[in-house]
């Protein structure tokens, strides 16, 4: 619904994205002010900003794969290890630049991506799930083990040099968190636009229904895969943020649990939106911040018996979460944003908002 | 020689158990079309209450087996009542993203915050081992077996021949025609939960005394029942058998021929199953093959 006022007069102006100044001015806004952030924000707040930005690229990805095909992934931490362990043995290992390696990081995860995609061929639904969780065990075995530990490191990892850019030395906190904003701004930018291309449309034709879609002469094996390769993509390109932000990388890092939440994320945002995948990783990373920075030691401290694992209760707060989200608001946040901005737009006579 | 039947005969006897965990998803799946990813992080928080009843509290046997029962039972009716009752009618998709958060994050990890998810030896069966030739059989892996295809076989008659388990299949097979018909589905999809939690207890009890109650153990379970129900196809009760003796050779025999070669390979070995079911038999050996409509 549009605010008071506006009408599309063109076509133009019913396919944009920002249709009035006022949008253009308040995205303007917003774009300066996340790029004025290092200059007063603490270090801790911007390394947790730093990895709330990385993990939208990378949820991103999963939103094309998820909310706009409907395939789900539970194994997108390890196209994210690949992606993180492209750029460190090529730079490590062959001294390749980091900035050639991005591609390179992308490609890579999105062909792996493609082996696990494959069963897609015959079967839907969760199905390919399971193959991705199968596929999310086979990549993390392969880093850890001690056969190719002369390429990955093994359990230890390898280690990375600081990224510059000509000279210009960019591992402090807060030139990582600018270069991982970019990153974020120009991938929310892609995402929204491959919903509007044939490709994406495509996509939510498949996640509606698959057999419509086929009759109507979609693909389905085509775009299916097409769509797990965009979102490894992404996940590719967040895995080389991640490993220049910890300038580390190590099997743990990238753990199943995460991939979970890169799908409870989602939902929480509200399937097939981007502007949802925002507020859902924020939400969940926020909620996660707040647990162990502030509710699981005082739990600690007035339970002392369980002291030791505590913090667990992150997990399950997380999880129950997720759990109530699907059950009382399944469309996601900005299902509940748009009823309140209808709302407001309708105010006085809120019996229209049908 | 006696490697290979040695291999065999512990292959074959780890998936009379692998059996009997898949039951417990694939019974979910018969009446409710949920896929029960739960499963495993039920089965961890059983393994760790029973071996909390058994060992720091020293409650005798058989009390705690009517504890755990009582538990897998209450269990069973609360996930079904205020988690999977309101979901019915939504998506399997849905449904399984929740057992999967349920059953990855929440399920066990209210069991770690109880028990504190150290790995801890608990003694359910007597321990010692009996020879027969060349083999040499623990008597927990043997009792695990026994009891499993025991409980195997008592659920599969239960399902074939009461009249809970016409009604079950006739609910699978399309529920709202089975309300209309006059069975009471919600009591149908209850009975369906406290089976699959039940089955779970009892895998928790043979798991936990064949390898050590840990955190991990729900993963364990979980992930070798998978390529069970995918091989089994996931509405066929006999193939979940066959394929859990399939799966469990497979397992040992990795672990014993290529395992020196390739250290760790059995722990991988499910996985690799799981996908190459996937790509080329995706309705398993038994399954049956869905025609869509739209």
């Amino acid at each position: 619904m549009l605010p008071g006022g506006v009408f599309n007069t063109k076509y133009e102006s019913d396919v944009a994205i920002l249709r009035t100044k006022t949008q253009w001015f308040l995205l303007a806004l917003g774009i300066v002010l996340l790029f004025l952030i290092p200059l007063f924000a603490p270090d801790y707040w911007l390394s947790q900003l730093t990895y709330i930005a990385i993990v939208i690229v990378a949820v991103l990805g999963l939103h094309v794969l998820t909310g706009l095909c409907g395939q789900i992934s539970i194994g997108h931490s390890a196209f994210m290890a690949v992606g993180a362990y492209a750029v460190a043995i090529l730079t490590t290992r062959y001294g390749l630049s980091p900035w050639a390696c991005l591609p390179i990081s992308a490609l890579a995860a999105g062909l792996v991506g493609l082996i696990f995609g494959l069963p897609c061929f015959k079967l839907k639904g969760f199905y390919l799930a399971i193959s991705t969780l199968a596929g999310w065990y086979i990549i993390i075995w392969c880093l850890k083990y001690d056969g190719f530990s002369s390429v990955t490191g093994g359990f230890i990892g390898l280690p990375l040099d600081p990224l510059t850019l000509g000279g210009l030395d960019l591992s402090s906190r807060s030139a990582l968190y600018c270069l991982a904003v970019a990153v974020m701004i120009v991938a929310a930018f892609i995402a929204k636009n491959i919903q509007r291309t044939a490709a994406g449309r495509a996509f939510v034709a498949i996640r509606d229904n698959e057999l419509a879609a086929e009759v109507s002469g979609i693909s389905i094996f085509r775009y299916k895969m097409l769509a797990f390769f965009i979102g490894c993509l992404f996940a590719g390109v967040a895995g080389w943020l991640w490993a220049h932000s910890q300038l580390r990388v190590n099997p743990n890092q990238f753990s199943l649990l995460d991939s979970i939440w890169y799908v409870g994320m989602i939902i929480i945002g509200g399937w097939g939106s981007t502007s949802g995948v925002f507020f859902g990783v924020a939400f969940l990373k926020l909620l996660e911040i707040g647990m162990t920075d502030y509710i699981t030691p005082w739990l600690g401290d007035m339970l002392t018996s369980i002291k030791l694992q505590v913090h667990v209760a992150t997990d399950i707060v997380r999880g129950m979460v997720v759990v109530l989200f699907m059950m009382v608001a399944p469309r996601g946040i900005y299902y509940l944003l748009e009823r309140l901005k209808i709302y407001y737009r309708l105010h006085p006579y809120a019996y229209w908002a049908r | 020689m006696d490697t290979f039947l040695r291999a065999l005969s512990e292959g074959i006897l780890l998936g009379g158990v692998y059996a009997l965990i898949a039951l417990g998803v694939v019974m979910v799946f018969k009446a409710s079309k949920v896929f029960n990813l739960a499963h495993g992080g039920v089965l961890m928080f059983l393994a760790y209450l029973t071996w909390w009843l058994l060992e720091p509290k020293g409650l005798p046997l058989w009390v705690s087996l009517l504890i755990l029962t009582a538990v897998a039972v209450l269990f069973g009716l609360t996930l079904d009542r205020f988690i999977f009752r309101p979901l019915i009618g939504q998506t399997m998709l849905v449904t399984f993203i929740i057992t999967l958060v349920l059953g990855f994050t929440v399920i066990p990890g209210v069991g770690m915050l109880l028990w504190g998810g150290r790995p801890q030896v608990m003694h359910v069966f007597p321990s010692g081992s009996m020879t027969i030739g060349p083999v040499t059989f623990s008597y927990t892996f043997l009792f695990s077996f026994i009891i499993a295809t025991a409980m195997f076989l008592i659920f599969v008659l239960l399902f074939r021949y009461t009249k809970t388990g016409l009604l079950m299949r006739c609910v699978s097979e399309d529920n709202l025609i089975s309300q209309s018909l006059g069975i009471n589905v919600k009591w149908i999809y209850a009975i369906s939960w406290v089976v699959g939690c039940l089955s779970a207890a009892i895998g928790a009890i043979l798991l936990g005394s064949m390898f050590a109650v840990n955190s991990d153990l729900g993963g364990l379970a979980i992930v070798h029942a998978l390529p069970v129900v995918l091989l089994g196809g996931l509405e066929s009760i006999p193939g979940a058998f066959i394929g859990a003796i399939f799966v469990g050779l497979s397992e040992v025999f990795a672990g014993t021929y290529v395992d020196p070669h390739i250290s760790g390979f059995r722990e991988l070995m499910p996985y690799i199953l799981m996908v190459l079911i996937l790509m080329f038999r995706p309705h398993g050996l038994f399954g049956l093959r869905r025609i869509e409509r739209i």
